[in-house]
């Protein structure tokens, strides 16, 4: 990902803090300009009470700038944080809606706990810094204003401070150095118990079926002696660090105060100037924080990057096209789809007849899923066309073509607040009844009024089965129904009972629609009017299933249990 | 939360009173500098300087160098002494968080997320960084605010009048401020983690978002947490204005204070040189340690609430295990009493209670009937008896994962015999693994109880008695990181080498050993395939000699015929077995076979099975079907047949 991007995006956040980002200006101005004039000020109230001056003029002045400070300081704080605010949210929303404009690709170049932590962690440092870059340029005000401050009061103060000055730079590169060199063993044997207790959870069955839980918690922890001397290593490091930072800036000040002593014996300063002095120095010394605006600003431009990332991936298209009366005829004509190593289905071509019920098999990794996903454009084919009633899906409108085409999952994802939610998910105003009806074709309604608050049951808090979840994504496909109904594996956690039931349904209620049925049951081949049997990237047969299953090959895809490659079984020759 | 944080944060301390003690009088010293600084250099500028003499003035500065470099060496001290509190304390957040997280996973049954647990190294690591962000700065503000009223005191005791009271009132606006940050920092991170969990269903189920085409929806319902998270930040960053403000009149009042009365301190006889030391001590040593203060228990200290809390939250362990525990010894004392009447049970009972439970599937529809009624009655044909294996006796076997969801198990009853082998298949999710773990007694039924020769199974023995009893071998191998011989006798420590190596022949791992480097060697669970993982757990379960052995799909990854190996190896040994299949050619090795469909089952020889399990005929008819004998689904294949080909694979 080009910076040139990252750091466009960085700016767009920013300017999102709208008017918030501009008073940040205005008050980093104030709050600098306030912090350089009051040592100088302070000084000349303090000559003024010495000497006789015009005290109350300067005291007045003092005063002023204090309360500039403490107010302005106040104000800063509260509209630089309205300004990240804004600015992380801006971010947020933009991402998020651009991962659902991505939609299934998202999840094929991202993984989703990666895009979690760009949504939530790099969207907020982002936001964060953007504002912040006002304070990466005001930062280096105070500093480089306070050695003119010196230079201008006597200029051998300057010099002092100038002198000392690469000390103050050799202590900010000795603590990053020193860090990172104790943290390295800290952080391996950190990620030993880590993996330690990954693995124990992986091995949790094991665990408790024997429990051992006290000795695997034991066996996790040993390493943590190993730990805390390489802690204690890096505490060690820290603590010169500390003591080497408690000394080079007091000793500058010590330095400049001599030099400033001298010339207060010479009369060449004043009392008044040698107190500005002592507040100047500290301030210079500030100059080391430019470096850590800095190294935050690189990481907010990587942060950038990673949301650009995302936001470079184009989304997917829809067409403005709509449907005409059809009976959902889906044709696919030489249809192409690359998989991470060579061609998944290569050249496919095929006639769903509208209002036939389709059974899709074959073994796993035939691409069963993937023909059923290209029929909803849940993928899209990299060469070829899947039409639908004569339209390329391309072509049809994001909406039209949602109602169109439903889906049902093996392994659903609820989403929605309650049961009812979660079933009336894809269906823009659904009707209570209508969801009890599904829920009952879908064999959910029963377990679904078992609940304490039936249908308002919240998903989240209640546990259920893969069986039941997949009965609730049914009802959910059910609902949504449209010319076409994808089941992908709905029946697979589901027993011979309940998948009767459904299957008539299927013949039954929704005979009138398209209904294309990935399935390991020979038993739901058997009642389809076509299957469609997947090997080696193509359609190897197509037909009835009563037709095919002269073939032995035909009959081997019907495994019900799973055969695991001999290769795989390492150790078991 | 935060009442178990603070807690937990306070017995920490509290355990380490020596060590706080040392912390404590490094601090002194390292305040040493923050102390004297002021009054030196007024004593610099008003003997030295002003009065003619630098000589004086730069002696004085030179012993002021001298106060930061023996305060420098109270930093090196306090800062070690600060490393022996917060190591320690680390040291109790991993094992709590690690006691927790497994405990907890042991509860479910499951694995916590994984995820989790790399948030949860992040969290100790955050809490341990503001653990020492906290103590540092009350410390370090502590001793310099002391150090400073001395300093001051010395100079001229006015001076205090001037410079305690905006401290303490800038002190209690943030006192006040502090309660209602507390509970708005937690709100924004409640916020954040709301958007965590949401986007991460959402991530996870874009799919399903895209297919509902519920786009629009979901974008506005996460939108508005956006939202809300920036309220709630927003909502924040007024109180830390308010702590801001604060900060500044502790910090900077004095200093005006100082300069407004300096013409009348200057005319009661106050020197040039003691405002100067006067302005130091606010300006140098007052005003960083405030901000360190403010800052440090405003971010930091809320941080460690939050997280410690968090962690808190993940370790709690209420006593339900040890209930459990309880209740089972109850059990074994209760049916002690009437164990005599149990065990000669009269087969007629046996009979009748299996005809209810042939009636109960026959309402639900299913034609199992026949293969129903053998659910309880083993005496029925020639039954092998192997010596040394538990009869194993469930009734009324009821359970689900929720109390109102719908039970994976109901009613179930099943006797098999001593040293029987049996086998259980059925469509994923009907409760296969459900089954062995509550015959294992890994979880606790919600109705009904298992018996391991008359012995609830709830109440065996803990520790390496246990897996004399009973072992089961999960899907999942468990292999950790140790030598091999430590993982071999995971089960039964005191395992002799001969022994170990009887059973590596016996499940056919003895190339796997020799490839790995002997028993010895030490082992990275990462560097074995899941079938190599497999080979090390089944022979693992041999060594105990356990009664009853339940191997629930722990031979998936194998290929058929090491599987048929290490089946064997099973079967050869007296005790009993239950395999849950993960081939129909491991059912054809059994003696009886339990077909399970929802909730509904059914129990039989293969021959049985096939006569009267629809769902039976479906699985095998298939598998018959793809070893070469025709078979539509409908029809039912030649039992003799289907039996031979199955011992053939």
């Amino acid at each position: 990902m080009s910076l040139g991007a990252a750091d466009r995006l960085l700016l767009a956040s920013a300017r999102r803090g709208g008017v918030w980002l501009g008073l940040t200006v205005v008050t980093s101005l104030l709050l600098t300009g306030a912090g350089l004039a009051l040592p100088a000020v302070m000084g000349r109230a303090l000559d003024a009470v010495l000497s006789g001056g015009d005290t109350a003029r300067w005291i007045t002045f003092t005063g002023l700038l204090i309360f500039v400070l403490v107010a302005v300081d106040a104000v800063d704080d509260l509209v630089g944080q309205i300004a990240e605010a804004r600015s992380t949210a801006w971010l947020r929303h933009t991402l998020l809606g651009h991962v659902l404009a991505l939609g299934t690709r998202a999840t094929r170049t991202f993984t989703p706990g990666d895009l979690v932590s760009r949504l939530v962690g790099n969207s907020a440092r982002t936001g964060n810094s953007a504002s912040g870059l006002v304070w990466v340029v005001m930062g280096l005000v105070p500093p480089v204003g306070a050695i003119v401050a010196l230079a201008l009061i006597d200029y051998w103060l300057c010099l002092t401070f100038l002198a000392g000055m690469p000390l103050v730079v050799l202590l900010v590169r000795a603590f990053l150095r020193d860090i990172s060199d104790a943290n390295e063993g800290y952080f391996r044997v950190q990620g030993t118990i880590a993996a330690r207790l990954v693995d124990a959870l992986g091995g949790i069955r094991t665990i408790t079926a024997a429990r051992t839980v006290d000795r695997e918690a034991r066996r996790v922890l040993a390493p943590l002696p190993e730990l805390r001397r390489h802690g204690l290593g890096a505490w060690d490091a820290i603590a010169r660090i500390s003591a080497r930072g408690d000394l080079v800036v007091p000793l500058l000040v010590v330095a400049v105060l001599a030099v400033a002593g001298l010339g207060l014996a010479q009369g060449r300063i004043t009392p008044g100037d040698m107190l500005a002095a002592s507040e100047y120095v500290v301030m210079a010394a500030g100059i080391g924080g430019v470096l850590s605006s800095l190294n935050q600003l690189a990481q907010a431009r990587t942060t950038a990057g990673r949301i650009a990332e995302v936001m470079a991936e184009p989304p997917a298209a829809y067409g403005h096209e709509r449907l005409a009366e059809g009976p959902g005829r889906l044709e696919f004509r030489h249809v192409t789809v690359q998989g991470t190593d060579g061609p998944v289905l290569q050249d496919l071509s095929l006639i769903v007849p509208g209002g036939a019920l389709v059974a899709v098999v074959g073994r796993s990794g035939a691409g069963k899923s993937l023909l059923a996903a290209l029929a909803g454009r849940l993928a899209d084919p990299d060469e070829g066309e899947v039409l639908l009633d004569g339209v390329p899906l391309r072509r049809l409108g994001r909406e039209e073509l949602r109602q169109a085409v439903a889906y049902g999952f093996e392994r659903p994802v609820l989403l929605g607040e309650t049961f009812a939610d979660a079933i009336g998910f894809g269906t823009p105003t659904p009707s209570a009844e209508d969801v009890v009806a599904q829920a009952g074709a879908a064999r959910a309604d029963a377990f679904i009024r078992h609940m304490p608050a039936g249908y308002a049951s919240r998903v989240t808090g209640t546990p259920i089965s893969g069986g039941e979840a997949q009965r609730v994504g049914l009802a959910r496909a059910f609902l949504q129904a449209g010319r076409v109904l994808v089941l992908d594996d709905v029946a697979a956690s589901l027993d011979t009972v309940t998948e009767h039931h459904i299957s008539q349904v299927l013949t039954g209620a929704l005979a009138d629609r398209t209904r294309i049925v990935v399935t390991h049951r020979a038993s739901t081949a058997a009642r389809a009017d076509l299957v469609v049997w997947l090997a080696d990237g193509g359609v190897r047969g197509r037909g009835t299933h009563r037709a095919l299953w002269a073939d032995p090959r035909y009959r081997a895809t019907f495994q019900p249990f799973s055969l695991p490659a001999a290769d795989t079984a390492g150790g078991a020759r | 939360m935060k009442r178990r944080a603070i807690r937990i944060l306070r017995s920490s301390l509290s355990r380490r009173r020596r060590e706080y003690g040392r912390l404590v009088a490094w601090s002194l010293v390292q305040a040493a500098p923050a102390a004297l600084s002021g009054w030196i250099v007024a004593r610099a500028v008003d003997h030295g300087f002003l009065a003619g003499r630098p000589a004086t003035g730069f002696l004085w500065l030179g012993a002021l160098a001298g106060a930061f470099l023996v305060g420098a060496w109270g930093t090196r001290h306090a800062m070690l002494g600060l490393a022996s509190l917060i190591e320690p304390f680390r040291d109790e957040l991993v094992t709590l968080v690690t006691t927790g997280t497994l405990h907890r996973s042991a509860r479910l049954g499951e694995p916590a997320d994984t995820a989790g647990v790399a948030r949860l190294t992040e969290h100790v690591e955050r809490a341990r960084d503001a653990y020492g962000a906290v103590v540092l700065f009350v410390q370090g503000f502590l001793v310099t605010a002391v150090g400073v009223c001395v300093g001051l005191a010395g100079l001229d005791p006015v001076l205090l009048a001037l410079v305690v009271p905006p401290v303490l009132l800038g002190l209690a606006l943030f006192a006040a401020a502090l309660r209602a940050m507390a509970a708005r920092q937690r709100d924004v991170i409640l916020a954040d983690e709301r958007i965590a969990e949401t986007t991460s269903a959402l991530t996870g189920g874009l799919r399903d978002v895209v297919a509902c085409g519920a786009e629009d929806r979901v974008r506005a319902e996460t939108g508005a947490q956006v939202d809300a998270a920036a309220r709630a930040a927003v909502s924040l960053a007024r109180l830390t204005a308010v702590r801001t403000a604060a900060l500044g009149i502790s910090g900077w009042v004095p200093l005006l204070l100082i300069l407004v009365s300096a013409p009348w301190l200057v005319r009661s006889g106050v020197t040039a040189g003691t405002i100067l030391g006067a302005v130091t001590y606010v300006s140098q040593a007052l005003q960083p340690a405030l901000q360190s203060f403010v800052q440090g228990l405003g971010s930091s200290g809320l941080w460690l609430l939050v997280t410690v809390g968090r962690m808190a939250e993940i370790a709690a362990e209420p006593e339900e295990p040890e209930a459990t525990e309880h209740k089972a010894t109850e059990t074994t004392k209760a049916t002690e009493t009437t164990e005599t009447t149990e065990t000669i049970e009269a087969p007629e009972a046996t009979e009748a209670k299996a005809a209810d439970a042939d009636s109960g599937i026959a309402d639900s529809g299913i034609a199992d009937s026949g293969t129903a009624d053998s659910a309880l009655d083993a005496t029925r044909g020639p039954m092998p008896v192997r010596p040394g294996g538990a009869r194993v006796e469930a009734r009324g076997l009821t359970f689900g994962y929720a109390q109102s969801a719908e039970p994976v198990i109901r009613d179930l009853d099943l006797v098999l015999w001593p040293g029987e082998h049996l086998a259980v298949v059925g469509p994923s999710g009907a409760g296969k693994s459900t089954l062995a773990a509550l015959i294992a007694g890994v979880l606790e039924p919600q109705a009904g109880e298992v018996r391991l020769d008359d012995v609830p199974v709830l109440a065996l023995p803990d520790g390496d008695e246990l897996a004399r009893h009973r072992v089961l071998i999960p899907q999942e191998a468990y292999v950790f990181a140790g030598t091999l011989r430590e993982n071999l006798t995971y089960l039964a420590p005191g395992a002799t080498q001969s022994d170990v190596a009887a059973a590596v022949r016996a499940v056919g791992a003895a190339p796997l050993v020799e490839r790995l480097g002997g028993y010895l060697a030490p082992l990275d669970p990462r560097d074995l395939s899941a079938g190599e993982r497999q080979l090390i757990a089944l022979a693992r379960a041999l060594l105990p000699a356990p009664r009853l052995t339940l191997l629930d799909e722990a031979t998936c990854h194998l290929d058929p015929a090491a599987e048929a190996v290490a089946e064997a190896a099973f079967a050869r040994r007296p005790g009993t077995l239950i395999v849950v299949a993960h081939r129909i050619s491991s059912a054809a090795r059994a003696d009886r076979i339990l077909v399970m469909d929802g909730t509904r089952v059914g129990l039989g020889t293969h021959e049985e099975l096939l006569a009267g399990s629809a769902l039976y005929r479906d699985l095998v008819g298939h598998w018959g079907a793809a070893n070469g004998s025709p078979a539509p689904v409908g029809s039912m294949p030649r039992t003799g047949g289907v039996r031979d080909a199955v011992r053939a694979l």
